[in-house]
């Protein structure tokens, strides 16, 4: 049986060439070379575990904290969720046509995390479920007399929810939506409904745990966009606005359980996505056929098959980080495994970013370009509307030559490599008494990050034809 | 520390090792950068009860090489070459030439627009 793979992103007119070689070659060398010098040339002391908090002044915190600048923000939030739901329900059924799906997949999921790293947390004012559950906890309060009582959240339950909704939001774009048998990605309607779907879900849960409860540790979005926040330096602590050492926060941000789970589902599922019709191409198609062999609808074969994939990817990227984890274990004057485990999976939220900026960025810079202008003045895709005059815009692609986007790739990956390792020496310091058993328990990983790092340069060299 | 040192070294060089023979065998199988259609004959698509005979035709060219392909198709839709944006029609029975430079870097899909069968991946290199 000969059956042709159906392409994932209908979205994508244009997708980046594998990068040469050559490239990769150079690349996996520097990211060698870097890592050796961070061997030898490391500090004994942790630098980033002090956040060295200096408040702004306090008009920018009256002024952006205020109550006028958050009620437009959800205001704002509320209107554009809404509106992708309206988009996606009553607009053209063409995903590259339709303002649900470039806004929904692109512009919040790969803008948010970009914006957070250079701003902090902005999805936090603009998140319309927390904004919707907030006026109804006060309308509840107003009416009632007294706050709403809510359930103890489960302690043990961590951040599990948010990194399992971050595996099922990418099973939805990667899995359901690239396999609708046809070169179709997810449809505007089922996108919709999705975003409709996990609005009921998420308010109902802030209904049951608490608005700041939830959006801190269930809500997918407050989480994944939250958790890449940690690595810049603006923040808000004790309601005002605030600088801190780039880095240190992400030093606090896995003390929850979880945590891990959450960054190794953000690493696995980029990976998963680059490599569906690269490195895994191959696996995936033999897996598909045996199964279509078996009687299983063509169909359902292959999100079978790539839902098999993708948990793979994520037990792969799991066992890489453990192993570092056990490694480290077995250095003398080691920390409990399970502090271990949680005190370092900070370390590879800066790989997490480095994947998505390699394996997004050009998609995201054409995309936008769409977004902001036929997307913008035709949203439903009508070509009976358009509103700003923009309707019959276009992308540019020779916006990003081959060349910029490849060495973007390449030099995000490495600066994710070096800032890890940075992150991954310093609380070695922190847990290891002696400088010499912190530095040897940093060759595990040392291993993780070049394993990580390498892996990122092939998935991008890999053609994918 | 200098033991440590020498573990350093020989992780170092197994890696290194990895990463050679990983290159290697990489530059085996493909061949990127030069034209698969330099020999001058125009590729022609056959499309048969709307679908690419063979397969989804890979196509590549270097920048600045002329894009020339041609169509032949038992069923009648709208081709559209995706990114350059170009879009003809078919006739049950009949072809289409396409010529156009090639401008844009990437990796393209060429589609019977109505039935969103892909019948060509076009590759543009630098």
């Amino acid at each position: 049986m000969n059956l042709v793979l159906p392409l994932a992103h209908a979205l994508v007119a244009r997708k980046d060439l594998p990068i040469p070689a050559w490239l990769f070659a150079w690349g996996a060398s520097i990211v060698l070379i870097v890592s050796f010098f961070a061997l030898s040339a490391a500090w004994r002391k942790p630098r980033f575990e002090d956040e060295r908090w200096r408040p702004l002044g306090a008009g920018f915190s009256r002024v952006l904290l205020g109550v006028p600048v958050q009620v437009i923000c959800g205001a704002v939030g509320v209107f554009l969720l809404g509106f992708a739901i309206y988009a996606g329900l009553r607009g053209t059924e063409a995903p590259d046509r339709n303002f649900a799906a470039t806004f929904v997949f692109v512009t919040a999921w790969l803008g948010f995390p970009l914006f957070s790293v250079i701003f902090g947390d902005v999805f936090r004012p603009f998140n319309p479920w927390r904004a919707i559950g907030r006026v109804t906890g006060g309308a509840f309060a107003a009416i009632a007399g007294q706050r709403a009582a809510h359930l103890a959240y489960p302690k043990a339950l961590g951040r599990w929810p948010a990194a399992i909704g971050l595996l099922a939001v990418v099973w939805l774009e990667v899995v359901y939506g690239g396999s609708g048998g046809v070169a179709v990605g997810l449809s505007p309607h089922a996108i919709g409904l999705a975003v409709l779907f996990y609005s009921l879900y998420t308010l109902a849960m802030m209904g049951l745990f608490g608005v700041e409860e939830w959006c801190q540790r269930g809500e997918v979005f407050s989480v994944y966009f939250g958790m890449f926040s940690h690595l810049g330096s603006f923040g808000v602590k004790d309601g005002r606005l605030g600088r801190r050492l780039p880095l240190s926060a992400s030093t606090h941000w896995a003390t929850i359980p979880g945590s891990a789970a959450m960054v190794i589902a953000s690493i696995a599922s980029t990976s998963f996505d680059g490599a569906q019709d690269g490195a895994f191409q191959s696996s995936i198609q033999q897996v598909f056929e045996w199964l279509a062999d078996t009687g299983i609808t063509k169909i359902t074969s292959l999100r079978l098959t790539d839902t098999i994939f993708m948990l793979l990817t994520f037990a792969g990227v799991a066992l890489v980080y453990l192993i570092g984890i056990r490694g480290m274990a077995s250095v003398r004057g080691a920390p409990p495994l399970k502090k271990l485990r949680m005190g370092f999976a900070h370390t590879l939220i800066p790989i997490a970013f480095a994947y998505l900026v390699a394996h997004y960025f050009s998609l995201f810079v054409f995309q936008e370009q769409a977004q902001f202008t036929y997307l913008l003045s035709d949203p439903l895709g009508t070509a009976t509307t358009d509103l700003f005059g923009t309707a019959s815009g276009g992308i540019d692609f020779q916006l990003l030559s081959a060349n910029a986007i490849w060495y973007v790739q390449v030099a995000a990956l490495v600066i994710g490599h070096v800032v890890g390792l940075t992150l991954a020496h310093d609380r070695a310091t922190a847990y290891w008494g002696d400088y010499r058993q912190a530095a040897r328990s940093q060759y595990w990983m040392l291993a993780v990050m070049v394993a990580f790092t390498c892996f990122g340069l092939y998935l991008l060299s890999v053609s994918n034809t | 520390m200098s033991s440590n040192f020498t573990r350093a070294v020989v992780g170092a060089i197994v890696v290194v090792v990895a990463i050679v023979l990983l290159v290697v065998l990489k530059s085996d199988d493909s061949s990127t950068g030069t034209s698969s259609n330099a020999s001058g004959k125009v590729p022609t698509i056959v499309v048969k009860n709307g679908e690419p005979v063979g397969g989804i035709r890979d196509l590549t060219y270097n920048k600045g090489e002329q894009i020339h392909f041609v169509v032949d198709s038992d069923v009648s839709d709208e081709i559209h070459v995706h990114g350059y944006d170009i879009m003809k029609d078919v006739k049950a029975g009949g072809s289409v030439s396409f010529d156009f430079p090639a401008s844009i870097e990437g990796v393209f899909e060429a589609e019977l627009e109505g039935r969103k069968e892909q019948i060509i991946e076009l590759t543009v290199n630098p």
